[in-house]
């Protein structure tokens, strides 16, 4: 998993890419308002939205790319930028905020160097809020790639981000 | 192999029961997201290493969550023809040691939750004992599931699977009755009989609005076209509600059942499931249910041998808490922006391609084939006054017990709160319940008596919501609160009507002043006022609710307002700017731990000699105050 989240998330330049975009548009080909489901496929392969697989959708689905860009800022899921290797997302729905939710952003804040919705120097992490992973009941959660930890405290939230430090630099 | 006929779905039925019951001791782990998170992945792996390491003869399954998540991880053994034990937070090591009672035949007596002698079948109306006819005699540490205040008041309609099949198993729930409603509405009965059935019964969406159920059915089979949709509602936006993907996690075929029929009711050959990203494991439990039913014909061309057909598709949201308003919604599976239009027209008339569609909510799907089986009147023997039926709640914040409940309508909050949910955490005072999410409000204590019905909690000023309960206690502040939501709604604002897009920007600014003490004398008539102003102009639901949550606070804890406002003082000290950290000399033995855990080097103090917080450089993160083992930080 590791190399392969690597590879998506360097920048789109491979002609392996086109054909990943090309693969995607395809499954969804004719599907009525497939531009979503393709945006979102794209989204998670890539952890981003390249601007090349933006033009590559415009053309391939006839959809003006200013009606995609559109889209692409709407929604909270997508990323114009490139974002790191692992996506923390800190839990700020209202259950994990009245249990602290807002400590435990702080203080990845302060790990990391970066203010949320910002990917560290190196591209490991990049630090997003979500509302609600439907883990209230264990609040405060959040989640790493696709890893959801409940019932964490600030400081066992930095262990489980040095976790993650470890296994890249293994 | 596809079903034709009851018959075939009785076949299915056995062989559903010898997977839910074998012949052999049966472990199931609650594997929802709230498991998982808690920890569950790992009990399992370890459970299953130590089974095959001892060799032992036994089952070992997954099962979704039972609904009380605050003991998560979750594990039963089904003794056959005996019992069902529940275990209660469990780990890697105690799941060894389980494994190893087992294998030495004895009863793995700690963690015990409590035992469950017999289960509901409640489409069929039939309970199952486990054993016949005596039970075994077992330790008290195993209480009866149903003398557990958790689940004694509940009445499980919409959850009446969860944590008792495997989600990933349609033969499972066919075995607990599963798409028996389908087959009768299909084969039995005209769609007009069954929009009757749905009528009667009560039922009101559980969305939010509460709009009755059977009559938008109804809109929708008379509005003139061909084709019709029917959508289910699991964008599940309000945050700290968790209903929907419990109930999609652990039993996706309530909602594909239930979804059929309705089809079937409104003359619909198309459906979609309009399902949160953030919720990825129900919608692959969703996939895979989607094709199991496709599978057995339950879904796609004439099912059950009849003319009727239906497809069933499922759409991922893409984080955008406006997407769960209906016509947001459709332009969101339609592929644009999920921006709401004005109604009407209304989705019955003119929904999802211009069609007539109907939008229900997760759980209002969820009670169509009970209802269906078992009737309108018993569906409304539930609940009271115009609130018919159960619906479920998540439980969270400072309750003791905190999970997934079904009650029924018309329950008090003081009895979810006290009964279910086990009274306040570290037996401190509660302040506020929250329901309704960013559109609800904050009700204080002294209306916890109210019965939990849409018309009693709107005359509070909240709303029934989709099913969030947020429990406040004194350590909570309400206008931080109430700033929490204006920040959400205003973040989530689409931006297309001004009084939602400026005023809820207008009431954050206001409320972040107040916090940071920089509020003004006449703040909450202003406040106030701009309410008003934004729920009369608004162009869809999410703006004309947003001010619920000040207003609501305003309402009951107008000092709490005013004494920001007027002493610059947080009541719950919470609010940075207006509270500060410092250390009683006479408490403080220098044992260090508030220096070391300081993040910014605020803290001095030689050993053995009591420590000070240096003000300015202080950032209020409150991690000495939570370390100090001798009271000896204060905050004021
Ligand atoms: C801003 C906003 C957000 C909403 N979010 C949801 C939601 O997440 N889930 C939901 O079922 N209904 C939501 N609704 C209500 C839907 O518009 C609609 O009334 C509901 O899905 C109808 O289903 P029901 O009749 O079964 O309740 C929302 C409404 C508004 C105005
Ligand atoms: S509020 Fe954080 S998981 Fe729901």
């Amino acid at each position: 998993m590791p190399e392969e989240a690597a590879r998506a998330r360097t920048a789109y330049a491979e002609v392996t890419d086109a054909d990943v975009v090309s693969g995607i548009i395809n499954t969804y080909r004719d599907e009525p308002g497939n531009l979503l489901p393709v945006m979102l496929d794209i989204n998670r392969h890539f952890n981003w939205l390249p601007r090349p697989a933006l033009e590559h959708i415009s053309d391939e689905l006839k959809i003006p790319l200013t009606e995609i860009l559109r889209v692409a800022s709407f929604y909270n899921a997508f990323s114009l930028t490139p974002r790191g290797k692992n996506i923390i997302n800190v839990c700020l729905g209202t259950g994990c905020f009245v249990k602290g939710s807002p400590r435990l952003l702080e203080r990845l804040e302060r790990k990391l160097g970066i203010k949320h919705g910002e990917t560290t120097e190196d591209m490991e992490f990049t630090l997003e809020v979500v509302r609600c992973i439907g883990c209230c009941a264990l609040a405060p959660a959040i989640r790493v790639g696709e890893a959801t930890y409940g019932r964490v405290n600030p400081d066992q939230v930095s262990k489980i981000i040095d976790s993650y430090i470890e296994t890249a630099s293994l | 192999m596809k079903i034709a006929n009851l018959e075939q779905l009785k076949e299915i039925k056995a062989r559903g029961l010898r997977l839910t019951y074998p012949d052999k001791i049966k472990v199931m782990v609650g594997m929802a997201t709230c498991g998982i998170s808690a920890g569950a992945d790992k009990v399992y792996a370890a459970l299953t290493q130590r089974i095959a390491e001892l060799g032992l003869d036994v089952v070992l399954a997954k099962t979704g969550c039972i609904g009380f998540c605050q003991r998560e991880p979750l594990v039963d053994v089904i003794y056959p023809k005996q019992v069902r034990l529940t275990y209660q937070a469990m780990t890697s090591e105690t799941a060894v040691a389980l494994v190893d009672a087992l294998k030495e035949g004895r009863i793995y007596e700690s963690q015990s939750l409590c035992r469950i002698d017999q289960e509901d079948f409640l489409v069929e109306g039939v309970v199952r004992p486990y054993a016949n006819p005596h039970p075994p005699e077992l330790p008290p540490e195993f209480p009866r599931y149903e003398d557990l205040p958790f689940f004694s008041k509940q009445v499980k309609i919409s959850l009446r699977n969860c944590g008792f099949i495997n989600p990933e198993s349609i033969e499972e729930y066919i075995a607990r009755g599963g798409y028996q409603a389908l087959c009768k509405a299909v084969v039995e009965m005209t769609p007009e009989a069954v929009i009757d059935q749905v009528k009667a019964s009560g039922l009101r969406g559980r969305g939010g609005a509460g709009f009755p159920t059977g009559l938008k059915w109804e809109f929708c089979r008379n509005a003139p076209g061909e084709l019709k949709y029917v959508i289910c509602n699991a964008d599940e936006g309000d945050p700290g509600a968790f209903m929907d993907r419990g109930i999609l996690e652990g039993d996706p075929h309530a909602v594909i059942e239930g979804m059929a029929i309705g089809a079937y009711a409104m003359g619909a050959k198309e459906g979609y499931v309009y399902c949160r990203a953030e919720y990825p494991l129900a919608i692959d439990h969703l996939k895979t249910a989607i094709s199991q039913a496709e599978g057995l014909g339950l879904l796609g061309e004439k099912i059950f041998g009849s003319d009727f057909s239906f497809k069933l598709k499922i759409r991922e949201g893409a984080g955008a808490f406006v997407c769960g308003e209906e016509t947001a919604l459709i332009a969101s599976i339609e592929g644009r922006v999920g921006e709401p239009r004005p109604r009407p027209p209304f989705p019955a008339q003119s929904g999802l391609w211009g069609k007539p569609t109907t939008i229900n909510n997760v759980k209002t799907w969820s009670h169509i084939a009970p209802i269906v089986a078992r009737g309108a009147d018993w569906y409304a023997s539930f609940g009271s006054g115009n609130s018919k039926g159960t619906t479920v709640f998540s439980l969270v914040g400072k309750v003791n017990n905190s999970g997934l409940v079904e009650v029924p309508l018309g329950i008090t909050l003081r009895e979810m709160i006290y009964d279910l949910g086990g009274g306040i955490i570290g037996d401190r005072a509660i302040k506020a319940v929250q329901t309704g999410g960013p559109s609800g409000g904050c009700i204080p204590e002294e209306y916890l008596d109210t019965p939990v019905d849409y018309d009693s909690l709107a005359a509070l000023g909240s709303i029934m919501g989709s099913g969030g309960m947020i429990v406040m206690d004194e350590k909570d502040c309400m206008v931080n609160v109430a700033k929490y939501f204006l920040d959400f709604t205003r973040d989530e604002s689409c931006g297309k009507c001004t009084p939602c897009r400026e005023g809820t920007l207008r009431l954050m600014e206001m409320l972040e002043a107040i916090t940071e003490g920089r509020g003004q004398e006449g703040d909450i008539d202003r406040l106030i006022k701009m309410s008003e102003l934004i729920k009369k102009t608004s162009l869809c639901g999410l703006g004309a609710t947003a001010p619920n949550p000040v207003l609501t606070t305003i309402k009951y804890f107008r000092d709490e307002y005013e004494a920001h406002i007027r002493d610059h003082k947080c009541p719950a000290k919470v609010c940075k700017p207006l509270i500060t950290f410092s250390i009683l000399e006479d408490k403080c033995n220098g044992c260090q731990l508030c220096r070391l855990r300081c993040p910014v080097e605020a803290v001095v103090g030689t050993k053995k000699e009591p420590h000070q917080i240096i003000q300015e450089k202080c950032i209020k993160c409150g991690a000495c105050f939570d370390g100090c083992k001798f009271d000896a930080v204060v905050v004021d």
